[in-house]
């Protein structure tokens, strides 16, 4: 991006200051118009949404943020495990929900894997894998070319059966997963010495948001198996999750803003890693606008609903 | 010349205990894994080994617990991890059979209990444990045998107690009241106003001859919201049998088409009109989320269904689907249990029925003893809740934490 | 198809050569440039044709909904004959299958027990039968069944004895006397008033959410005052949701933005 100056100001600032008058002045648009009694059509709203989403991320906006307890309970947990402890993540999303959910299994594999523990790669979606390979990619490839497939790191792919996955690894880990993803036999992995079950892990993190996801991690590993559960989730179910926190649920990372929190966060504790990409804190800065703009128009909204109900009333 | 190697290894076997200036060692003595070193570098041992049987399990498991090692966390404090190490005889051979980290004072040792498995272990036979601790430099000092100790499996898992209790008070209760409507007693149930709307939303399609398109989410056949809509969908379908109107499931699952097509072909036998029924309108799409929710969209578009019926298990298609059924202009009734789509179903439907009212609209409908006789015992069970909440409310302000720990359920 | 029409279409596949084009020209020289620069293109043209939806439903839209369908449709076949019949069941009951399939064998003392599912996947199929069609219910049944009984447990502890347990929370928070509590009274997030006045909330919240779902009694009295602060309680919740749900959408707008704005017309960073 450039970073020049217009008339001795920054662009970036003035970007800024561009793209909130122009919704700004829309919005007044819009509710003069409403005031008028003329309908608006629903493109408009697309329209504006679309602007105020696209616009930031033209301009590079961001924020920092500061870490909730529920989200530091993950990071400090990860924090405080020995050095070679097992950490499982388990892809549980697909590329629908990866814009979502995709940051937070960088930043939690990244910080597992510079606190040296033992990760332990699996999937309950199928399209999850393609979602892993990614992580291996961005993060292990590029951050960790030193960590060995094996050894500090395994992968064991996809299997079917959801929840039936879940009940049979809480009590026998080979049953389902007789290989890795290479068809490396279970007991040839160095890394999974002393592992037979769930059990055996110290800390078990389900990224996802469907079915099945960290509810079933709950349900079938984390309460009978009495394993450390944590996760991170899309936003539209996080809420269903916090009923768990903290007896059942270790911590969570709920939708972008957890996943920026936890980023903000990690970089903030390992300066090593400043210049790592960040793309949950690039996507608060149009979320952020976004929802200035979808509260304007609630407010509008309420606004006119309110004023056709007096006209009502007189009448 | 065959013995060649023999003397090869046991010169090389001199030159190294030469030059660790130590006595050559007997390798019938100690440990096999153990490597002679000034016995100031190794670690402490953890004392205090016990070993007993796993409880509540189905056996092949034997847990130990010891108290770490002085060198843990104190002293020199370079123990990093322990082995765990087991025999069938305390005198060995040990073999390792896992490990656990530094700090951590118990571990279970649970094997496999197929035969055909390398790492089974059989129930009812003497083993024997050493717990080493090692040293970042690999040193492994070893504990005291433990043992001998026995796994074998309980018949009940005790920390359940609380989960049986429940289960089994529950049952009766459904038992009974299941017996007291089939007796003809009147069990009531409060109106849901998304039920009463069925019945006018068939009519107002009827009129204006357009169809009904019935969606049953994405759950699967055993959940039990899609096995309520299951109940809503033979109401409908009866009424539509009745109506002559056309109706449109499509389908996310096989199974959940399998048991919607039976549904309906018994709805419009129940209806007395088995011929009009079209094995066509109940189909399967695709089980990928969002392509299902783009080809019931477009469904909605091109039929412009007069009533859109949305009932089971929704996730991220909800507002999607609802929003699209509001801009054809249909009227739109919901249900469903997943909380997070609730509030999608509420701005964009007409009538939406709220979590469990799903469960007793099924009840409402079908005034089956059955689902009468479940909805009155689930109330009941609500009821428990209620004055359990309440004594467990007063007993954690007054500070008695033995209500909270006999509810309390062990692995 | 109208005028209109023909030149919308005409722009559509303009743009969409030069688009490839372009792609192909700024890709990897070393690399797959021209499948690259197609496999972009297509992504962004497909992501566009949904988008279009919100104009209004259109020939694009419905070839990308096809397409979606179709694709997605076959790839779940696939996949759940690799990964459920090939990955979980092959190696469980035949060596010779195993190797025929290139997976790795997996002997066991239990196996034949795999061939339980496999004859009841036979009887599903048995509804293909126009006679036989009723032996399919058997294999339904014990799906249903049996998952519904696995769960019922699971939900029974977790979800049911778990949550209740969760409510006990002491409404006297660090209590120390009336007048500790007032000299010390603040809306700290920490403090002890606020910790009291959260413990209450979820208390009367689940108190009263659960009177809203009896069913088998009248929604009158005090009990349907009850009822209407807990269809409230429900109401602030589905609120809250909802704010968490337009995250989520918005997230996945950006997601996608992200891609045409940077990864097709390279205009963000």
């Amino acid at each position: 991006m450039w970073n020049g100056h217009i008339w001795g100001m920054k662009v970036h600032n003035l970007g800024v200051i561009l793209v909130l008058l122009v919704i700004g002045s829309g919005l007044l648009w819009l509710l003069a118009r409403a005031l008028r009694g003329k309908e608006v059509d629903r493109r408009v709203i697309f329209a504006f949404i679309f602007v105020s989403v696209a616009a930031p991320l033209l301009i590079t906006m961001t924020f920092t943020f500061r870490a909730t307890p529920i989200v530091e309970a993950v990071f400090d947990k990860i924090e405080s495990l020995p050095p070679g402890s097992h950490v499982l993540i388990s892809y549980d999303f697909d590329p629908a929900m990866a814009p979502e959910v995709q940051p937070m299994a960088n930043v939690l594999t990244r910080h597992a894997l510079v606190r040296n523990h033992k990760v332990i790669f699996m999937c309950l979606f199928a399209t999850g894998q393609g979602q892993l390979n990614v992580t291996l990619r961005d993060v292990i490839a590029a951050d960790f070319p030193d960590k060995l497939d094996g050894i500090d790191y395994v992968n064991l792919g996809y299997k079917a059966g959801n929840e039936g996955v879940l009940n049979v690894i809480v009590s026998d880990f080979k049953k389902m997963f007789p290989t890795d993803v290479n068809t490396v036999p279970f007991d040839s992995i160095e890394l999974l010495d002393g592992i037979k079950s769930c059990k055996d892990l110290d800390l078990v993190i389900s990224i996802g948001g469907g079915l099945p996801g960290l509810k079933e991690w709950i349900l079938f590993v984390g309460d009978p198996g009495g394993v450390p559960t944590a996760g991170g989730v899309a936003a539209v179910v996080a809420p269903q999750l916090y009923p768990y926190y903290p007896r059942q649920l270790l911590g969570l990372l709920g939708g972008v803003k957890g996943a920026a929190e936890y980023e903000s966060h990690f970089r903030e504790r390992y300066p090593q890693f400043d210049d790592m990409p960040t793309p949950a804190i690039i996507m608060m800065g149009p979320q952020t606008i976004a929802h200035i703009v979808i509260m304007s128009f609630i407010v509008i909204g309420n606004i006119l609903y309110f004023r056709e109900r007096r006209k009502g009333r007189r009448v | 010349m065959r013995y060649r190697p023999i003397l090869l290894f046991l010169l090389i076997l001199l030159c190294f205990t030469t030059a660790l200036g130590q006595e050559p060692t007997d390798e019938t003595e100690g440990p096999p894994d153990t490597v002679v070193v000034d016995s100031s570098l190794l670690p402490a041992p953890v004392t205090n080994l016990q070993a007993r049987d796993t409880e509540d399990d189905n056996g092949h498991s034997v847990t130990l617990t010891w108290d770490v090692s002085t060198d843990d966390g104190s002293g020199r404090d370079d123990v990093y991890m322990y082995m765990i190490y087991r025999s069938m005889s305390p005198e060995g051979p040990f073999d390792s059979v896992g490990v656990a980290m530094k700090g951590a004072t118990e571990h279970v040792n649970s094997s496999s209990k197929d035969r055909a498995q390398p790492d089974f272990m059989p129930d009812h036979t003497d083993y024997y444990y050493q717990v080493g601790a090692v040293t970042v430099g690999g040193l492994i000092t070893r504990s005291d045998v433990a043992g001998p100790v026995q796994s074998y499996g309980q018949f009940f898992n005790m920390g359940r107690i609380p989960v049986f209790v429940f289960v089994v008070v529950f049952c009766a209760l459904v038992v009974f009241f299941v017996a007291s409507a089939r007796k003809g007693a009147d069990l009531y149930v409060r109106p849901l106003a998304g039920i009463e709307a069925v019945d006018d939303a068939i009519g107002r399609a009827t009129e204006m001859g357009r169809p009904i398109l019935y969606v049953l989410g994405l759950g699967t056949a055993e959940m039990v919201a899609t096995i309520a809509s299951f109940t809503i969908l033979g109401r409908v379908a009866k009424r539509v049998a009745e109506y002559q109107t056309k109706l449109i499931v499509p389908c996310y699952e096989s199974i959940v088409m399998a048991v919607a097509q039976e549904v309906v072909k018994s709805a419009y036998a129940d209806a007395g009109r088995p011929d009009d029924y079209d094995e066509d309108s109940v189909f399967f799409v695709t089980s990928l989320q969002f392509a299902y929710v783009a080809a019931v969209n477009g469904i909605m578009l091109r039929e412009l269904p007069a009533t859109n019926v949305y009932m089971g298990k929704f996730f991220a298609e909800s507002l999607l689907l609802a929003e699209t059924g509001s801009i054809a202009g249909s009227i739109q009734i919901a249900g469903t249990d997943e909380i997070a789509q609730i509030p999608f179903f509420i701005v964009a439907c007409d009538y939406t029925l709220i979590g469990e009212e799903l469960y007793a609209a099924s009840a409402y409908l079908g005034r089956e003893p059955i689902l009468l006789g479940s909805l009155k015992a689930q109330d009941l069970a609500k009821a428990a809740v209620v004055i359990i909440a309440l004594a467990g409310l007063i007993a954690t302000t007054f500070g008695w934490p033995g209500f909270a720990e006999a509810l309390h359920v062990e692995n | 198809m109208s005028r209109t029409g023909i030149v919308v279409f005409l722009v559509v596949c303009v743009l969409f050569v030069v688009s490839w084009v372009v792609k192909a020209g700024t890709g990897d020289p070393e690399g797959h440039y021209i499948r690259d620069g197609f496999l972009v293109t297509f992504a962004a043209f497909l992501t566009l044709a949904i988008m279009s939806f919100m104009y209004k439903d259109n020939p694009y839209y419905k070839f990308a909904e096809h397409l979606f369908v179709g694709v997605s449709a076959a790839y779940w076949m696939c996949l759940a004959f690799w990964s459920t019949l090939v990955g979980n069941l092959v190696p469980r009951i035949s060596e010779r299958l195993s190797n025929a399939f290139m997976v790795p064998h997996q002997p066991g003392e239990y196996n034949f027990f795999f061939y339980i599912p496999v004859i009841l996947g036979i009887l599903l199929l048995m509804r293909l039968s126009p006679k036989g069609g009723w032996i399919s219910r058997w294999p339904l049944a014990f799906i249903v069944g049996t998952t519904a009984g696995l769960n019922f447990v699971r939900y029974l502890r977790s979800d049911f004895i778990n949550q209740i347990n969760s409510t006990f929370l002491p409404l006297a928070v660090d209590w120390q006397g009336f007048g500790h509590f007032f000299s010390n009274l603040s809306l700290n997030a920490t403090g002890q008033f606020v910790a009291m006045f959260g413990n209450c909330v979820i208390f009367f919240g689940v108190l009263c959410g659960v009177i809203y779902f009896f069913f088998s009694k009248e929604h009158t009295g005090w009990f349907g005052r009850a009822s209407r602060v807990g269809i409230w309680v429900l109401m602030i919740t589905f609120g809250a949701s909802f704010g968490y749900t337009v995250m989520g959408r918005i997230s996945l707008l950006v997601g996608r933005l992200t891609f045409l704005l940077r990864d097709w017309l390279g205009i963000a960073s």
